[in-house]
């Protein structure tokens, strides 16, 4: 007896594999996704620095909240499309309805949709959950890559539901259990039993798939959501730093030296030809103040600090910077991106954006940006620009 | 069907708005996309779907039919879950430079994740029966 190399659709047996479940999986899964694309496109818009009109510089934890969404809401999708992907893999040696040309079309269509939509799905989820701890093993630009696939997995997405929309009707409209439904009480061998493998119901597979996407939420949330800290077992950090803070770059990764910190270090302060250079002495001089804000980071983690410094519009008024002009920040890092970037004067010149010299009541440590950093509310943590050295009025 | 059409038009121009973005990127980097593309694909349907069959068959054979769907839920539960946790189990981005990224004992984190879904699956049956006895007359040969 000779065995096919590969299986038909009819060889999958299994009775949990029916659009009743897929269907529901599947509106689980829209919702994560939903959900992600959306807070994915606000974190597009903090990053842009051409934008026709910026972000808000108020709830202060607004990025925060919303990149922690995100990549919480990608985390609950991985058992989702898992298990949904389960439920459809038979679909995969479907008949192909070779001969006539207009189904073949269809099919082929279909089919490519399908694989276009998967791809992209896997993709999102792989490449997110790695830069969640910072792990990149492609040569792609994370950013610009993510956000392209972002749009091809959810264009697909909204391709497959008007495609499946009879199907999703149809589904909806039966009952998801079996008349002997029971979950988590399964009957002995031999006793009464509509179902003859005694395995779950789709209802119980439908609740795992949920129950496994609520605990990996729960595992990773740590990074984000403090009182979770001590549960989340597969968070990428614990939250705990120099200073009680975590910190994303370190000096020696962003090339910065303890020399050109040390007490030679001076801030210059730019407005066309008029230029103020500052010590770190003098900079402690000038009126300090306190407030508590969030770094966040787009990586999904985000921890609160009480920062000290000087608030940064009286700096600005040091060269007469006019109120409504953007700033350009220059710091000392010597790799990465956003060693220069660009400052809305709505967030320059909001009373709680400061240049920080003190975090939680010491000194800035190297890696937190000693001598100075910009910390200001509402704004991912790689535009809290490190170890300053320069700050220009934009013409 | 007019709305179905209309739907899939705005799907298409969303997907279509994505695939330029990509393919203005770089060639290497274009081409690095594609290959992680299909190759996740690939891994879910070639491997890991392959895999999950093949465990299920075993697990048929070997689970007896009344922990069937406890140890089913329990294995999605611990499968799926760990799947999540690939990349800091494997430590991949840890930085010698900046101790605050990857600072758990991630495998230990696991141990205790896998115990606590096991324990998990043992008591479920037994704990449903105390909740609900009425709910199962598996002993008594009458009510079949």
């Amino acid at each position: 007896m000779k065995r096919p190399p590969i299986p038909t659709e009819a060889a999958f047996t299994s009775p949990l594999r029916d659009p009743r479940l897929t269907a529901r999986i599947g509106t689980w899964l829209g919702i994560a996704f939903g959900l992600c694309f959306a807070t994915g496109l606000v974190s597009h818009w903090y990053y842009l620095s051409d934008a026709p009109f910026f972000p808000p510089v108020r709830p202060i934890w607004g990025y925060r909240v919303t990149q922690g969404v995100h990549v919480l809401s990608g985390i609950a999708a991985i058992p989702l499309l898992l298990v949904k992907l389960w439920s459809v893999y038979p679909k995969l040696f479907g008949e192909v309805p070779v001969g006539r040309l207009r189904p073949l079309l269809v099919n082929l269509a279909e089919k490519a949709s399908i694989a276009v939509l998967v791809a992209a799905s896997i993709f999102q989820l792989a490449t997110g959950l790695a830069n969640q701890s910072q792990w990149y093993p492609w040569s792609f630009s994370f950013r610009s890559t993510h956000y392209a696939v972002a749009w091809i997995a959810i264009g697909a997405l909204v391709v497959h539901i008007a495609v499946k929309l009879p199907i999703i009707r149809e589904a909806y409209a039966a009952p998801l259990p079996e008349p002997e439904d029971n979950p988590l009480l399964a009957p002995v061998s031999g006793n009464a039993s509509t179902r003859s493998d005694h395995g779950p119901s789709r209802r119980t597979l439908l609740r795992t798939a949920l129950l496994a996407s609520g605990v990996a939420v729960v595992a990773a949330a740590g990074n984000t959501v403090p009182f979770l800290r001590k549960v989340s077992v597969f968070a990428a950090r614990t939250g705990e730093g120099p200073q009680g803070v975590p910190v994303n770059r370190s000096a020696q990764a962003a090339g910065v030296l303890a020399s050109v910190v040390g007490p030679e270090f001076r801030l210059t302060l730019a407005h066309g030809d008029r230029e103020v250079t500052l010590s770190r002495d003098q900079l402690a001089s000038m009126t300090q103040r306190t407030h508590e804000l969030p770094i966040a980071c787009v990586e999904g983690w985000s921890a609160s600090g009480s920062w000290t410094g000087v608030r940064f519009s009286e700096l600005l008024d040091l060269v007469d910077a006019p109120a409504d002009a953007d700033l350009r920040i220059r710091s000392l890092q010597q790799r990465g991106a956003f060693g220069v970037t660009r400052i809305p004067a709505s967030f320059a010149r909001d009373p709680l954006t400061l240049l920080a010299l003190r975090l939680n009541g010491e000194d800035l440590t190297i890696d937190h940006g000693s001598p100075c950093r910009l910390i200001a509310p509402n704004r991912p943590g790689v535009f809290q620009t490190k170890w300053v050295s320069r700050i220009e009025v934009v013409a | 069907m007019r709305t179905r059409l209309l739907i899939g038009a705005v799907g298409v121009a969303m997907g279509a708005f994505g695939a330029l973005r990509l393919l203005q990127l770089d060639l290497p980097d274009v081409i690095d996309a594609l290959l992680w593309l299909a190759g996740g694909v690939l891994l879910h349907d070639a491997v890991i779907a392959p895999l999950t069959i093949g465990l299920t068959v075993l697990a048929t054979r070997v689970v007896p039919p009344r922990a069937r769907v406890r140890v089913t839920v329990g294995l999605v539960v611990l499968a799926t879950v760990t799947v999540t946790a690939v990349p800091v189990l494997g430590r991949f981005g840890e930085k010698p430079d900046n101790p605050t990224i990857l600072d758990r004992d991630y495998v230990l984190g696991w141990v205790v994740f896998a115990v606590a879904v096991v324990v998990g699956t043992l008591v479920a049956g037994p704990l449903a029966r105390m909740v609900r006895p009425g709910k199962e007359k598996p002993l008594t040969p009458s009510a079949g």
